[in-house]
């Protein structure tokens, strides 16, 4: 059988998870799936798991766990392990994914590849995962009693397959004071100042360089406003003291999602493709016809945009948007 | 005993300023003697850079060659104080040299009205920022000095003390009609020779206090100045065994971090404002302003000189910046050399920007954030677009332009393309037109593709000398291995540090300029172009016109493609792009020098702004689309192409 | 305070990848080469720690000899010695965190304790995601990730993440292993006097021992979709109308 942690919020399990539940699917075959959740409303997200396959969901209770605790998260993945000896345990690629596979995997010494698009069952397990940030593919086999992996978001189409309602099984993990030592103690809010979140803009416009000044972002502040989106930028904008690094959009910056990434002045690196990989639509801007970026993109215009941004805004306002 | 007195407040004053140059660090300038006293003669003696401004410089030259000739009656009038009919021996007795005197004192105060007269009436903008009242009580003691002289040969005249005919002097016989020969004159004739002398006493006295100095400081400076290619900038050493780590010097972050030849040009400068008038940085606002930056500096001298001397400084003497000189003022400069071309004393602003950038970089890594990525970028990339090195050779796709590898044969001659010509789209035009037009011709020519390094130019520029020697070795190492000795580059930045500057490491090769060759492959009939009538305004990129003197092969090719009509600021005098200095990676305050230089061209009526350097074509072709202007900006190189296969599909 | 950051050495990648012909590797003959990113941040503030708390800090890194250049360069920001683990085979996480955790321990036996272990979230090159967590809980320590800001005192370590509405804080007791991304802070521009000092700084280097892989590389390839060109809108401002289509149909504009 394969496992799978599930993360989930406000009582929906997260697409992304969604996402590894559909790979994990593939590598166990005919098996059972059985799911792993956590956290406050975890019985209403295990509820939406069953049309997707999962036989059985496992719902850790621990007063830690009302929180994000890493470590205490593996040590229940550990025990489902010793329990239910699945082949594979898989979870979404996200941050906190990633976290708490890596440590299930260190208690474990056991094999993790993080960021898989694509699995099949056998052992050794053969696994494609991607390297910078999805501009380069790896293809590997994982050695170990239980095959550890993550499933890069974005990747692998979620489905519903029409299963039976999932079974709950609640359980209490038991934990050492060392398994909750690291758990958040504070959340600090910040306020948004009317501005959209990067990560989860629905339109995002980047700049590079040749916005020429931090004055010159001012148009794409003016469009993105104008749709509800949020401004983005690339690595040298940062380091050049333009913009904080909070806009940066890269591999070491934020991953965006967008319906539509409008890329300005960006040659298109595959640093920066690797933050943008997941939006749905890429419009490219850009003076040179033969940058980078415009075989990485769907759309592009070839032009300044300088003078491509202010038109794209003035357009809009014609067509009564904003 | 009023000599002894004067003198010995020159002197004092004198000793003091030696002393605070002594605290200077060394400069290699003991080399290329003939070169050194060729200077001298021309532009000292033959006041051959104040010429280039043919109004002033004849008033100046007028008052210098005036003060030569006149110099002995210095010596006459402090003998002739005390005896009244002594005189120098044999010189005193020709009436020859009474003449020239009488000449030239009367050239020098026509002189000194014209000076007063474009002090005060035309008032040129130069002028902000220098010390006018000073300037005028030099003026005045001048004349003091030069009227006295004639009033005292006037009244002798009138004495009968003249021993040859006194209509050899003119003019100090036509004063002498205003005196009678009775005692009241005898007294006048003391009272003029008194006045005489004791004017030059003070002035004496006063010379090292004021820019009146600059009549000794210049004849050494310029004797000082640089011989060698003006495009070089001078190597720092961090790898003097005899130097200890923490002692090496890394350009001027104090006083005493500045070079004796520094500290000697700040005490030269006269406040004239030429350098200030052509400055691109000034002329658009910004705060530089080149005479300034030297006065400050002096000032600072002055001030921090003596502490430092009698200890007072303590043990971290002031920084330069900001203390002497803003940042802003540090960073604005596009290193164009047009103030180091007109500066009639051999002062080279240039090369203190670079120190003072030198330190805030490589000392303090202070410099404007927007830099950075340039910088990180060219060290990490080995060019400043941070783009990868294997990409560099993409634009030759489909031109068949052979790429040099290790272990080919060496071509007749390298092609060094540059990096804005490999990874910006526009500069790139001139790349793909030049090996087109080479390839036509049968030039033997290979690139580097991704071997070529960036020459290092801009890191150097913005002051990071360190950086700069790395790349200048590493790429003197591929050249010398692959046996190039003959190199064409584009960009003008690449030629000047490849010619200039890589001999410094160990590079010595032919290293011309692109239109350099077009032009003499044109010239061979090897290209054939056709001309097509249409108007064009050649810009001259500095580094290839004021730094190295390239100025007619890029014209013939204009010549020969279109009807050539000159900016007003053109050749030596031409406005920088403003791309130089780093600038190119840099903000710009104020309003934009590239759009001033385009407002220059259009000015012209021409159709197109012919350009030989990817900077300028990059910084005008911006200027244009800001400015909205009609021009096009294309390289020469593109032109030719475009006169010989028509323009590209 | 003791300090020790791992860094890793990896190239700067362009537009394109390009692959060896075994493809096992990227073709890196023209390519320059850095400390990934996030480490670069690790780096930096390992530096400024210790110019607060006085101190030592270690820079270390698992890779080829060519490494010693980037554990010059975190030298030249302030770091006081490294640790080259001398290797020309990749690695995979299990192996890399037992030969960094070999390296700790021998310091430890010449009785140096880290109170800190930065790395990386994760490398640019191979994005395993978990070196750091396999470190921490070889040597029984609390381990914080994804980590923006850091404050240290009185023996415990005040860590924040960010997320979408804000920050997330941990606090755990120090000695600690945390692994950080850029925007932690802005890494220095090194001066030449730290560069030359780190010239003559100690780096001692050693072989790490491997082991068998528990991920185990077949071959990279480049992911299909490549080389697609983009669908050309237009040029200039003229352009605008059809890029307002594209929202359009993504239901951005009504």
């Amino acid at each position: 059988m394969t496992l799978v942690y599930v993360e989930h919020q406000d009582g929906r399990p997260d697409d992304a998870s969604l996402q590894a539940i559909a790979l994990a699917r593939e590598i166990a075959g005919d098996a059972p799936l059985h799911a792993l959740l956590a956290g406050p409303e975890a019985e209403d997200a295990a509820a939406g798991l069953g049309a997707h396959g999962v036989a059985t969901a496992h719902i850790a209770d621990h007063e830690v766990l009302a929180t994000h605790a890493p470590v205490a998260l593996a040590r229940c993945i550990g025990e489902l392990i010793e329990r239910l000896s699945p082949s594979a345990v898989a979870a979404a690629g996200s941050e906190r994914g990633n976290e708490v596979m890596a440590h299930a995997a260190a208690l474990g010494d056991l094999p993790l590849a993080a960021n898989c698009i694509a699995a099949e069952a056998g052992d050794p397990m053969g696994v494609t995962r991607i390297r910078w940030g999805g501009s380069l593919l790896e293809d590997a086999r994982l050695h170990g009693p239980v095959k550890l992996l993550t499933v890069a978001p974005h990747t692998v189409e979620a489905a519903e397959v029409g299963g039976g309602p999932t079974a709950v099984e609640r359980f209490t993990p038991s934990l050492g004071d060392a398994d909750q030592v690291v758990r958040v103690v504070e959340t600090v809010q910040q306020s948004s100042e009317g501005g959209v979140n990067l990560a989860d803009a629905r339109f995002v416009v980047s700049c590079g360089r040749g916005a020429g000044s931090p004055e010159g972002f001012a148009p794409a502040e003016e469009l993105a406003a104008l749709l509800g989106g949020a401004v983005g930028c690339s690595r040298a904008v940062t380091i050049a003291g333009w913009r904080p690094h909070t806009d940066q959009v890269g591999q070491t910056g934020t991953k965006i999602a967008p319906e539509v990434y409008l890329a300005c002045g960006i040659s298109g690196a595959t640093q920066h493709m690797a933050g943008c990989k997941g939006a749905k639509r890429i419009i490219a801007v850009n003076v040179d016809p033969e940058a980078p970026i415009i075989a990485n993109a769907d759309y592009a215009v070839i032009g300044d945009l300088h003078e491509v941004i202010p038109a794209i805004t003035a357009e809009l306002r014609k067509a009564g948007a904003g | 005993m009023a000599l002894a007195v004067a003198g010995g407040i020159f002197a004092r004053r004198a000793r003091l300023l030696i002393r605070i140059m002594r605290l200077g660090k060394p400069a290699p300038r003991f080399d290329d003697v003939p070169q050194r006293v060729r200077q001298e003669a021309v532009v000292a003696i033959g006041q051959r850079k104040l010429l280039q401004r043919l109004g002033p410089g004849v008033m100046h030259a007028l008052i210098f060659w005036g003060f030569i000739v006149l110099f002995p009656t210095i010596i006459m009038a402090m003998i002739g104080a005390v005896d009244r009919d002594a005189t120098l021996p044999w010189l005193g007795h020709q009436g020859w040299f009474a003449f020239l005197v009488d000449l030239f004192a009367l050239l020098v105060l026509l002189s000194v009205c014209s000076a007063f007269f474009i002090r005060k009436v035309q008032r040129p903008a130069r002028f902000e920022g220098s010390h006018m009242g000073e300037a005028d009580f030099i003026l005045a003691m001048i004349a003091g000095i030069v009227t006295t002289l004639l009033l005292w040969h006037a009244t002798r005249i009138a004495l009968g003390l003249n021993e040859w005919p006194a209509s050899w002097s003119p003019v100090a016989n036509a004063l002498s009609n205003l005196f009678g020969g009775g005692d009241g004159t005898k007294l006048l004739e003391r009272v003029f020779v008194w006045a005489h002398v004791l004017l030059i006493l003070s002035f004496l006295a006063y010379l090292p206090y004021s820019k009146h100095l600059h009549i000794i400081t210049a004849v050494v400076n310029v004797f000082f100045g640089r011989t060698r290619a003006r495009g070089r900038l001078e190597p720092l050493v961090f790898d003097d065994p005899e130097v200890p780590e923490d002692e090496i010097r890394l350009g001027s972050g104090t006083l005493t971090d500045m070079t004796w030849k520094q500290m000697v040009d700040t005490a030269t400068c006269t406040e004239c404002g030429r350098c200030q008038d052509v400055c691109p940085a000034y002329a658009t606002g910004k705060e530089l302003s080149p005479k300034l930056l030297i006065m400050g500096l002096r000032d600072h001298l002055l001030d921090q000189g003596p502490k430092l001397l009698s200890g007072e400084a303590g043990a971290d003497p002031q920084p330069l910046v900001p203390n002497a000189v803003t940042d802003d003022v540090v960073w604005d400069c596009v290193t164009c050399g047009a103030c180091v071309h007109e500066c009639p004393v051999s002062i080279e602003h240039i090369d203190h920007i670079v120190d003072l950038r030198r330190h805030l970089v490589m000392a303090e890594a202070r410099f404007p954030a927007e830099a950075e990525p340039m910088l990180r970028d060219v060290e990490r990339s080995s060019n400043p677009w941070g783009k990868a090195q294997q990409e560099r050779g993409d634009w030759t796709q489909g031109l068949g332009v052979k790429v040099l590898e290790p272990g080919d044969p060496a071509p007749h001659v390298l092609y060094w393309v540059g990096c804005a010509a490999s990874f910006d789209e526009r500069a790139r035009q001139t790349a793909v037109s030049t090996a087109k037009l080479l390839q036509a011709a049968g030039v033997d020519f290979a690139i580097l593709g991704p071997r070529e390094s960036c020459t290092g130019d801009p890191a150097r520029r913005m002051g990071n000398e360190y950086v700069f020697q790395a790349f200048a070795e590493q790429n003197v190492e591929t050249l010398n291995e692959s046996g190039v000795t003959k190199i064409v580059a584009s960009c003008p930045h690449c030629f000047n540090t490849l010619a200039n500057e890589y001999p410094d490491f160990g590079g010595r090769y032919e290293v011309m300029h692109h239109t350099e060759l077009l032009a003499e492959l044109v010239r061979d009939g090897r290209i054939e172009p056709k001309t097509g009538g249409a108007q064009i305004t050649y810009h001259d990129s500095c580094y290839l016109a004021r730094h190295n003197d390239v100025m007619a092969d890029p014209r013939q090719l204009v010549e020969a493609v279109g009807t050539p009509v000159e900016m007003e600021r053109s050749g030596k005098r031409t406005f920088c792009c403003g791309a130089g200095g780093a600038h190119m990676w840099m903000e710009e305050r104020g309003s934009a020098i590239n759009e001033e230089r385009v407002r220059q061209a259009d000015e012209t009526g021409a159709e197109t702004l012919a350009v030989a350097c990817p900077f300028c074509t990059v910084m005008l072709d911006d200027g244009v689309r800001t400015s909205g202007s009609k021009l096009r900006v294309a390289d020469v190189a593109t032109l030719l192409a475009e006169s010989i296969d028509g323009p590209p599909g | 305070m003791n300090i020790l950051v791992c860094a890793k050495r990896v190239p700067m990648t362009g537009g394109t990848i390009v692959l060896t012909e075994d493809e096992q590797a990227i073709q890196t003959r023209h390519l320059g080469f850095t400390i990934s990113p996030h480490e670069e941040c690790g780096v930096e503030e390992a530096v400024r720690l210790i110019e607060a708390n006085g101190g030592e800090s270690v820079v270390l890194a698992l890779g080829p000899s060519e490494a010693e250049e980037q554990l010059r360069d975190a030298m030249a920001l302030g770091i006081d010695r490294a640790i080259l683990l001398e290797t020309a085979d990749e690695f995979d996480g299990q192996a890399t965190a037992a030969a960094i955790v070999a390296a700790i321990e021998a310091e430890r036996a010449s009785g140096v304790e880290f109170d800190l272990i930065f790395f990386g979230n994760e490398s640019a090159d191979s994005g395993n995601y978990q070196v750091g967590i396999r470190v921490a809980h070889a040597l029984g320590r609390p381990c914080v990730t994804g980590v923006k800001g850091i404050t240290v005192q009185d023996g415990r370590a005040r860590c924040e993440q960010e997320t979408a509405s804000g920050r997330d804080v941990y606090d755990v007791p120090l000695p600690a292993v945390v692994t950080v991304k850029e925007g932690l802070n802005l890494p220095r521009y090194p001066s030449v006097p730290g560069r030359l000092r780190a010239k003559r700084k100690p780096l001692a280097t050693s072989a790490p021992s491997g082991r068998a892989a528990g991920v185990e590389k077949l071959r990279l390839r480049l992911p299909p979709g490549q080389g697609k060109q983009a669908e050309i809108l237009g040029h200039g401002p003229e352009a605008a109308p059809a890029v307002v289509e594209v929202l359009r149909r993504a239901g951005l504009v009504a």
